[in-house]
């Protein structure tokens, strides 16, 4: 008998989409970007600036706050560091259920 | 390497003309903490002028370290509220036909009134304008200062004070100017204070983020300075000066940090066989501090590094002039405030959290740092 693996959380999709549209990322494929990849330093070539401006789209979409610079560094560890991040903080209501 | 100009220059120093001594034959400032002298010896008893304030003024936000004048509003005011304490600051600076055709004043700031611009655009005020644009607002310290028209404005973000020394140096070693007047001012408002705190670098967990404590958040003051340069003399001299810049990314440094060495390996060069202490920038964001104490110590192993925006905050584009004002009274008087408001363990054994109570130093490298990936330093010392 072969185990199910777990279902993917839907927020992975949406947290690729919400990247690739907030930083006009025109050639990229939002499945392509790998849930476990750095998204600084890696093929994306996310700076400090596109890294503000997809945190300033996070908070306005999820009611977040990401207070310094250091908590964004951490928050955009991955997408899946990312999506950990935001069930830990946003209103349920505001996420698609797992 | 041979530039367009037919200069033999090394990407690391200036022309030549940089290199060229000039007296510092006067240099005061305003802080939070007061007058040159009275910063001096607040800093020296470790006293933080940093304080929790809304980022907004009178509109409010979120708490975030300013340190501003005694009893200013961060809210914009038509007239500026700094006015007054301009005013008292330049009562230490000697009489000359300031502004006139020998006798030239550079005038530097990150802000100038971009503070009233913003109220403008909020509020509709119209007198606002008279304060809104660099032009505008210098026009209006000019005349109450009673400057002539013999006045340059200059900016380069957080180096724009250091970029007013050079550019005044150059016209005494040319002897186009028998005397200049650097003032630099930068005063913060909600503006400004909203911007740092939309880059997320200013926010409500103070202090500023060090080795063991990878958050946090820097501050922010209020500041301005002048320094009255001439050929050399008696006294105190500005020995030398470097710019470079790495043209590398708005707001980051390359990660080897070598810009801060080559700003600094030239001015350790022309001071060898005196006994050097380091102020550095210290803005106080994590990678940046990491970068300068590395280099620093690497450049420079046998001086204490020390910073002072801990308590100061960062006054911008007028930092340079400021804490050239503060590191003369440290040298002068053989006392050195340590790096108030930071803790251990610091990034390199240079870093001096405490006072350094020492008369034998000779000379003082002072650095600064700005967005863009901007440096300068310069060496000051007796003649």
């Amino acid at each position: 008998m072969i185990a199910a693996s777990p279902m993917p959380d839907p927020l992975n999709a949406r947290i690729k989409t919400m990247i690739v549209q907030t930083l006009r990322l025109e050639d990229i494929d939002p499945s392509s970007i790998k849930d476990d990849d750095p998204l600084i330093g890696s093929g994306l070539s996310i700076d400090s600036i596109d890294a503000l401006e997809l945190v300033v789209a996070l908070e306005k979409e999820f009611g977040i706050k990401i207070k310094s610079s250091e908590e964004s560094r951490a928050a955009l560890s991955s997408v899946s560091g990312l999506v950990a991040y935001i069930r830990a903080r946003a209103d349920p209501l505001r996420l698609p259920p797992l | 390497m041979t530039s367009l100009l037919g200069w033999d220059e090394s990407p690391s120093t200036l022309t030549p003309t940089d290199s060229s001594p000039v007296q510092l034959a006067a240099c005061g400032c305003i802080s939070a903490l007061g007058n040159a002298a009275e910063t001096h010896e607040a800093l020296l008893r470790g006293e933080r002028a940093l304080a929790l304030k809304p980022v907004y003024g009178s509109s409010g936000g979120d708490p975030v370290p300013l340190a501003l004048l005694p009893g200013r509003s961060l809210d914009e005011t038509s007239p500026p509220s700094w006015m007054p304490a301009v005013k008292r600051l330049m009562r230490e600076c000697p009489d000359a036909p300031w502004g006139g055709a020998r006798h030239p004043v550079f005038v530097t700031s990150s802000n100038f009134g971009v503070g009233n611009l913003f109220s403008f655009r909020r509020a509709g005020t119209l007198s606002h304008l008279d304060f809104g644009t660099p032009e505008a607002c210098v026009a209006f310290i000019a005349g109450e200062l009673g400057w002539g028209g013999n006045v340059t404005i200059l900016s380069h973000a957080c180096v724009s004070a250091n970029l007013g020394l050079v550019l005044a140096a150059r016209q005494i070693a040319l002897e186009i100017a028998d005397e200049a007047l650097v003032f630099s001012f930068d005063f913060l408002s909600p503006f400004v204070a909203g911007g740092f705190h939309a880059l997320k670098i200013l926010n409500s967990e103070a202090p500023a983020p060090y080795q063991a404590r990878d958050f946090g958040s820097i501050g922010l003051g209020d500041g301005a300075a002048f320094a009255v340069l001439r050929k050399p003399g008696p006294g105190w001299i500005i020995a030398s000066q470097t710019m470079y810049n790495e043209m590398h990314h708005f707001t980051a440094f390359p990660s080897d940090g070598a810009g801060f060495a080559a700003c600094i390996e030239p001015l350790v060069r022309v001071a060898s066989g005196r006994r050097l202490w380091i102020k550095g920038h210290g803005t106080g964001t994590l990678e940046a501090g990491r970068l300068e104490a590395e280099a620093f110590g690497r450049a420079c192993p046998a001086s204490p590094l020390v910073g002072w925006k801990g308590s100061l905050g960062h006054t911008l584009g007028s930092s340079g002039l400021v804490e050239l004002a503060v590191a003369l009274e440290s040298l002068r008087s053989g006392r050195i405030p340590g790096t108030v408001g930071s803790e251990a363990p610091t990034f390199s054994e240079k870093v001096s959290l405490g006072p350094i109570f020492d008369s034998s130093f000779d000379g003082v490298v002072c650095a600064s740092n700005a967005f863009g990936g901007a440096h300068a330093a310069l060496l000051l010392c007796h003649a």
